[in-house]
């Protein structure tokens, strides 16, 4: 037996391992201390940092149990949609269908993903890769996911890492610009609750109607809005609600696990360590900041329109993330005044964002292929 | 702006700091009080009615005088739900003395708590609901007696 041979087996691992991979396992690290000190968005970013450790020790994408796990659930686009299946069993869209009025936050949310995409082109980045940084902007993991493996499956690491650590940073990044764009008088603005009664059979019907339509008129969208209603559709029936709490707990929480591994798979040194990574981070910052901007601007146009009626502040909830997003801008004008309530009008925008940004991503998809950039 | 009230034969003078802010800062000799008028016309009382003393934020929950009643122009009776919800927590009881801003029930709507404080100080006669109650918007939580 050739003594070097065996010296080479043992220290295989060391060979292969490089400065860059030390620097990941770093990144790694901070992944899963953001996720155990902190708390931010635990679920996704401890799978994320330590699927992102393995992939720098010869365990990523590229083979073995990691490959299967991607093959499976990534590049066949499988794993957000589990994941929207749950998240739609968690959303209740009473606020909304009481105003269907906040469909319109929903659309204003959307501005910064196209705002994003166009400053990203002009940085350089071709169509396809523009469409999934600008996608980061809705706060919408899922759909980020989903628009990124279609488009630019090279950039789903820093893309997914994005907008998760966005979503858990929502409370640090949105409040200063709520203060900085809303005056005093503007949030103090209490809304009445107009419990307009939302009848059984609307609530069943709603899932099923958005799901035709949407899928006529974004059908690149389709299996994002079909997975979320039929989520919905589980909650609202009533008459199957093992599914419903299946849907809710396993499903999503088996899909988060495995997604958030599968994505962490692909940061490796030679695919993570370059400059457009640190231009994905920062675009998709922007993209945030300017769908919360163009979301208070709306606010407050609505706020005109109504003589005053329409406390802007709901619409920094018009992107994705529910519920955080609609909870920060109920908790943002209960600062200013302890008995005003603007909860439901603010989870009316915010499911309408959730809607919204799923749109916006289908017809980012829909756009990048009539442009040829596909 | 120095405002010089009278009390009970006493003299104070309150100096008041900005009235857009809330609370407005009014200090009266080395002590200083927060004041949370409930809209525009409650600091314009305070202003003009001399026979008002601020009422401060961290006094005893003893029963307060009517006369400062002014500090929140909201004199109704009954706490009201403001959004539908359900009650997961109630930390007034019967003959309590609350002040203004004090906790009187937590109601969970969408998955967020949400603590229903007293708008004006008072003395609680009825908790109209339980823990764990399913409440309507606009139905009673919590009464006061005068």
């Amino acid at each position: 037996m050739d003594f070097t041979e065996v010296f080479q087996q043992l220290t295989q691992g060391f060979q292969a391992f490089t400065w860059g991979n030390a620097l990941m396992l770093a990144v790694g690290l901070v992944l899963v201390t953001l996720a155990v000190v902190k708390e931010y968005e635990p679920v996704l970013l401890l799978p994320i940092g330590f699927g992102c450790i393995i992939a720098n020790l010869g365990m990523s994408y590229e083979g073995g149990m990691m490959k299967v796990i991607y093959d499976a659930g990534i590049s066949t686009e499988l794993f957000p949609l589990l994941i929207f299946i749950g998240v739609g069993a968690m959303i209740d869209f009473r606020p909304l269908l009481a105003m269907p009025q906040m469909v319109i936050l929903g659309a204003a949310g959307q501005f910064g993903i196209y705002g994003t995409l166009l400053l990203a082109v002009l940085l350089g980045f071709n169509l396809p890769q523009a469409a999934s940084i600008g996608v980061i902007g809705a706060i919408d993991g899922p759909t980020a996911i989903f628009v990124a493996s279609k488009l630019a499956p090279d950039m789903l690491g820093p893309i997914a890492v994005a907008a998760y650590s966005y979503m858990s940073l929502i409370p640090i990044i949105q409040p200063p610009i709520m203060r900085l764009m809303t005056t005093r008088k503007e949030r103090l603005v209490r809304m009445e609750y107009a419990a307009r009664p939302v009848s059984k059979k609307l609530v069943v019907a709603f899932p099923i109607i958005v799901t035709i339509v949407v899928s006529l008129v974004a059908p690149s969208a389709a299996p994002l809005i079909a997975t979320l209603m039929l989520g919905n559709l589980l909650r609202e029936s009533g008459v199957v609600d093992r599914l419903s709490k299946a849907a809710q707990n396993e499903i999503i929480n088996i899909a988060t696990l495995f997604l958030g591994l599968a994505i962490g798979s692909t940061m490796t040194a030679q695919n993570f360590l370059s400059l457009s990574t640190l231009a994905v981070l920062a675009l998709g910052l922007l993209a945030f900041v300017l769908d919360t901007v163009a979301g208070l601007l709306f606010g407050k146009l609505m706020y005109v329109v109504t003589g005053g009626k329409i406390n802007p502040l709901i619409g920094a909830c018009g992107i994705s993330a529910f519920p955080m997003a609609g909870r920060l801008s109920a908790k943002m004008a209960q600062e200013e005044d302890f008995s005003n309530f603007i909860l439901m009008h603010a989870m009316g925008a915010n499911t309408a964002g959730q809607l919204g940004s799923v749109v916006a991503g289908g017809l980012l998809l829909a756009l990048v292929a009539s442009f040829g950039g596909m | 702006m120095i405002i010089r009230v009278k009390v009970n034969d006493q003299i104070f003078d309150v100096e008041i700091g900005d009235l857009s802010a809330r609370p407005v800062v009014a200090k009266v000799g080395s002590e200083t009080f927060e004041v949370t008028p409930e809209e525009a016309a409650g600091a314009a009382q305070v202003l003009t009615n001399p026979a008002v003393a601020p009422e401060p934020l961290a006094a005893a929950p003893v029963a307060v005088p009517v006369s400062s009643g002014a500090i929140s122009t909201d004199t109704s009776r009954t706490v009201v739900a403001p959004i539908p919800g359900t009650i997961i927590a109630i930390t007034a009881r019967p003959g309590d003395s609350v002040t203004h801003g004090q906790e009187l029930c937590v109601l969970e709507a969408m998955k967020m708590k949400n603590s229903i404080r007293a708008t004006r100080p008072g003395k609680v006669e009825k908790i109209h609901v339980e823990v764990g109650a399913q409440v309507r918007q606009g139905q009673p939580l919590v009464s006061f007696t005068d």
